[in-house]
């Protein structure tokens, strides 16, 4: 036997690999698609209630759609406007809190089904449900008492809705077992802290068709409700579980009047609630879909019922998204791309050699390094014969995105805002953006970028050495003596390191400060922000909407992403007040003022304002920078005869 | 050959076994928060519940058993990253195509390294063989990785022969296979080299000749048995190397491979499809260096398994 094996060994190996190639031949040659790009990542999820990237933004806008949609302004179209969608118009009350949302009636979804009021109404409840676990539900918490429905804050008195523990599928929150209704007359927290059991008193109340008769109440039970319920342990309290108590969701500011009518009710006055209505969060999702298959399975592809402007054909994990024109969506008429393909690539030198391979038509980043000659590359195109007129491939702008450095403001010398200042006065920002970033970046004076409409942007002083080495003498360091070092942290990226060495060489040079450069992995560098166990830390932040609020309420006494330590009453009021302010025009002076409050204060050092830099063919049509970096896919077009010509000149294909 | 078989079998239990605890426990240890670790600090409300919802608010000890467990029947749980996907889901995706990237690469290393090991030995010195051992001295020495951007200049750029990266024609394997498999076929073609020098001065390759065979078949048939043995014990740690080795190539050239997969876990701390990964790794390897140690049996009788 090992004869005749040893004789068949040199063929053995061959007859492997003929086997392991087998996958590859039986590759179908895939059609091309009508317009490719690069979505960076693949896409953490397709629920909306569950991501919050970009990529995924992509992904779900084309595929979902909410009640308004935000497209560019056909006057201006480097800017979005939320515009109808979903809903044909809303009303806005008196008080400018309810919100009443007029749905289309020529709405489906993609399995053919009418779009109603009541898929927000589900979708909403799902969204801010606890054991659905959203990182984007603060961005619904406008609503009134939504925040109270996700944190589970039941008091005395309140209106509750119990759920049994008889769930269909006890891994899914939806389908929900048997709901009833009731008022809480006591309540406490036994257990300990890690094992809390939580024990209500409920008078419960009758229901007629779905709805609770408040004024009738019945007899008063008692519950129990055990996050980690275990059968041995908790046996005592097996009669009175229930699976959960929640604030009742009839008490949340969203309820549909009828199918087409859908009533939305503020805590406060929002004037930027159209945007967030037009962002993917809040977009619906199918109610029938996700009970029937539960997440995440609803998602599949076999699967996904949704209501947008494109269909998921397939999806290749982190190779492409294929998407294919959906005929159901009631404005597939104006939907001019018939198949699209969003690949994951993650690399961007990758993304680059396909774009000029032309093998993509959209790449949402490049190198950065290689940025100045592909702008050198768009002004030489321009002198070849018919390309004159052509729009450079290279769209950089700037986007609602600050760098910036947080300090520690609880531990001396960096306690006395004229030290802050001192430091802030000593970065040369333009010498950063024109040496170190090098992408047209815009140098950061204060902390909300530039081109939110009705907001004046607020400056800090410009770099002025002299009035920083100053206010540091004024501070008790002149010349910088007696200054103890600075640790500067920030996380492993070469272009981080880039600029905090600048930064370092700076302060040197003009205050005599030192600094020490701290480089930190990922997880390290967030625990030392959360302990505040820094001098001055690196840091980003990406507008949520376009309002001053989002970077604004950011630095409120112990908000969570303060991580300064910094507190002024006078701000946190001001941002509290601007909250319910009902008339534009002051609102915006209010976030002024706090942001020149802030900006005095310098709890933070402003570096720059990042852009977008998007490298698009120009034979794309509609594609418009803008300040959040939004390209709906399903307005873009293809001049083909402009296609040929501009492939051919480039030599592609 | 059975109780040797046996024997390791059970080596590969206790291996995978130790693989998978010291893994658990170095992940989650470095990074408690696995995916969940973000720059935006979310409200405590949400953070309770997202805690929840993955499972981190049990003690690790009491994960381990419980995770382990389901590892046993081949569930890693679902992926931390990437939501709407299982672990199993990516690995069914990827590992194929990452064999298909390897073996067409370990063909390309085969064909590549004997054919220039061969040529090397029986024109020692000459122009020929100095060229071959240059190139597969440079091979050894660049990395893959640096291989993979002149070739994508020269054959992408230049020539246009191969698109720039992607998965999905066959066409889109070759480039990335070749870069993949140059460092392996440099070190074939020396070992192939020195096994047939030393072959060649050997008696029963002048029997063979004085025999009167033909000088094709005295190479092929009898002298490049001999010479490949040093080869074929390489070819076990080559498997794993190629397989294992296509991380940052699989990304370079956008093929969405188990290598692609890894990385992104690494970097993203997807733990549950990391450690699905390091145990297919883990598999991949002790497999194929049994099957060399079985092989040697084969092709060299002296060569006793149970000793």
């Amino acid at each position: 036997m090992t004869h005749t094996l040893r004789t068949f060994f040199p063929y053995v190996f061959p007859f492997l690999f003929v086997l392991a190639m087998l996958p590859v031949f039986q590759f179908s040659e895939l059609p091309k698609a009508d317009f490719t790009f690069t979505n960076g990542t693949e896409i953490e999820s397709l629920d909306s209630a569950h991501v919050s990237g970009a990529p995924e933004g992509r992904i779900i806008d084309a595929m979902f759609e909410g009640l308004y949609r935000k497209l560019p302004d056909p006057e201006d179209p480097n800017k979005m406007l939320p515009v109808p969608a979903m809903a044909t118009g809303y009303e806005l009350s008196e008080d400018q809190r309810t919100y009443t949302f007029t749905i289309r009636k020529d709405a489906k979804w993609s399995d053919g089904s009418p779009v109603t009021a009541h898929d927000w109404v589900f979708s909403w409840q799902r969204f801010l449900h606890p054991e659905t676990a959203s990182k984007y539900s603060y961005q619904l918490w406008y609503l009134k008492n939504a925040q109270r429905y996700t944190g589970r804050k039941i008091e005395v008195g309140d209106r509750v809705e119990i759920e049994r523990d008889d769930r269909p599928n006890p891994a899914q929150t939806y389908p929900r077992g048997t709901m009833l209704a009731g008022v809480v007359k006591a309540q406490e927290q036994l257990g300990t802290e890690d094992d809390p059991i939580y024990v209500y008193e409920v008078q419960l109340v009758a229901e007629q068709a779905g709805q609770p008769q408040w004024d009738q109440p019945g007899e008063t039970q008692r519950f129990v409700m055990i996050p980690r319920f275990d059968e041995r342990k908790h046996a005592e309290h097996a009669a009175n579980l229930v699976r959960q108590v929640l604030p009742h969701f009839s008490e949340v500011g969203v309820y549909a009047e009828d199918d087409h009518t859908l009533v939305v009710t503020l805590e406060n006055p929002t004037p930027y609630f159209l945007e967030l209505v037009s962002f993917y969060p809040l977009y619906p999702v199918n109610q029938a879909c996700v009970e029937r298959h539960g997440y995440p399975d609803w998602t599949k592809t076999e699967n996904v019922v949704n209501n947008g402007p494109y269909n998921m054909e397939f999806r290749r994990i982190r190779d492409r998204i294929r998407l294919r024109k959906n005929p159901e969506y009631w404005n597939s008429g104006e939907v001019s791309l018939e198949v699209i393909d969003a690949l994951a690539v993650q690399s961007e030198t990758t993304t680059l050699n396909m774009y000029m391979n032309g093998q993509v038509d959209w790449g949402t980043t490049v190198p950065t390094s290689i940025i100045p000659e592909l702008i050198e590359r768009d002004q030489e195109k321009l002198n070849q014969p018919g390309r004159e007129k052509e729009q450079p491939d290279m769209r950089i702008e700037p986007m609602l995105t600050v760098y910036f450095y947080r300090v520690n403001t609880t531990k001396p010398p960096l306690d006395d805002a004229r030290v802050r200042r001192a430091l802030n006065l000593a970065i040369d920002k333009r010498a950063i953006v024109e040496f170190v970033t090098k992408a047209g970046q815009v140098p950061a004076l204060g902390l909300v970028p530039p081109g939110l409409a009705k907001y004046e942007q607020q400056v800090s002083g410009d770099f002025n050495p002299e009035e920083a080495r100053r206010l540091l003498a004024e501070a008790g360091f002149p010349g910088g003596k007696g200054m103890p070092r600075i640790r500067l942290v920030y996380n492993t990226l070469d272009a981080h390191r880039d600029i905090a060495e600048v930064i370092q060489q700076q302060w040197k040079r003009h205050l005599q400060v030192d600094a020490e450069l701290v480089n930190q992995e990922w997880a390290m560098y967030l625990k030392r922000m959360t302990d505040l166990d820094f001098d001055v830390i690196r840091a980003g932040w990406i507008g949520d909407y376009p309002d001053p609020n989002t970077f604004l309420d950011m630095f409120v006494t112990d908000g969570e992403n303060n991580q300064t330590g910094w507190s002024n009453a006078e701000y946190d009021q001001l941002i509290e007040e601007a909250m319910s302010e009902s008339d534009e025009e002051k609102r915006m002076e209010m976030l002024e003022k706090a942001e020149r409050i802030l900006l005095e204060e310098m709890p933070i050092l402003p570096i720059y304002f990042y852009v977008s830099q998007n490298i698009v063919r120009p034979y794309v049509k509609n594609f418009y920078p803008n300040l959040q970096d939004l390209h709906p896919l399903h307005i873009l077009e293809i001049d083909e005869a402009q296609r040929d010509f501009i492939l051919k000149a480039e030599g592609v294909r | 050959m059975i109780e040797f078989l046996v024997k390791r079998f059970f080596w590969l239990l206790l291996t995978l076994w130790i693989v998978y605890t010291f893994s658990f426990f170095l992940m989650w240890k470095v990074a408690p928060e696995g995916a969940n670790l973000s720059e935006r600090k979310f409200p405590p409300e949400i953070q309770a519940n997202l805690d929840r919802y993955y499972g981190l608010d049990k003690p690790l000890i009491e994960r381990y058993f419980l995770q382990f467990g389901k590892a046993l029947t081949l569930d890693f749980g679902p992926s931390m990253k990437l939501m709407d996907l299982h672990s199993s889901q990516l690995i069914r995706q990827g590992l194929p195509i990452s064999i298909s990237l390897g073996a067409l690469a370990l063909s390309f290393a085969m064909l590549l390294g004997f054919s220039t090991g061969i040529v090397s030995a029986l024109w020692r010195q000459s122009l020929l063989d100095v060229g071959f051992r240059l190139l597969a001295t440079l091979g050894i020495a660049v990395p893959n990785f640096v291989l993979a951007g002149f070739a994508i200049i020269l054959f992408v750029f230049i020539l246009k022969w191969f698109p720039a990266a992607g998965w999905g024609r066959p066409i889109d394997l070759v480039l990335p296979a070749l870069c993949l498999a140059a460092p392996f076929a440099a070190y074939i073609a020396r070992l192939t080299r020195t096994g047939m020098l030393e072959v060649l001065g050997q008696d029963y390759i002048r029997t063979a000749y004085a025999k009167g065979l033909m000088p094709r078949v005295v190479v092929l048939r009898h002298a490049f048995r001999g010479a490949i043995l040093p080869v074929v014990s390489y070819l076990g740690p080559a498997t794993a190397g190629i397989l294992t080795g296509s991380l940052v190539l699989e990304r370079i050239f956008f093929i969405p491979g188990l290598g692609t997969h890894f990385i992104e876990a690494i970097t993203q701390k997807d733990h549950p499809v990391s450690l699905a990964v390091v145990m297919i790794y883990t598999l991949l390897l002790f497999t194929m260096n049994t099957l060399v140690d079985l092989s040697y049996g084969l092709i060299d009788p002296r060569v006793k398994l149970n000793k």
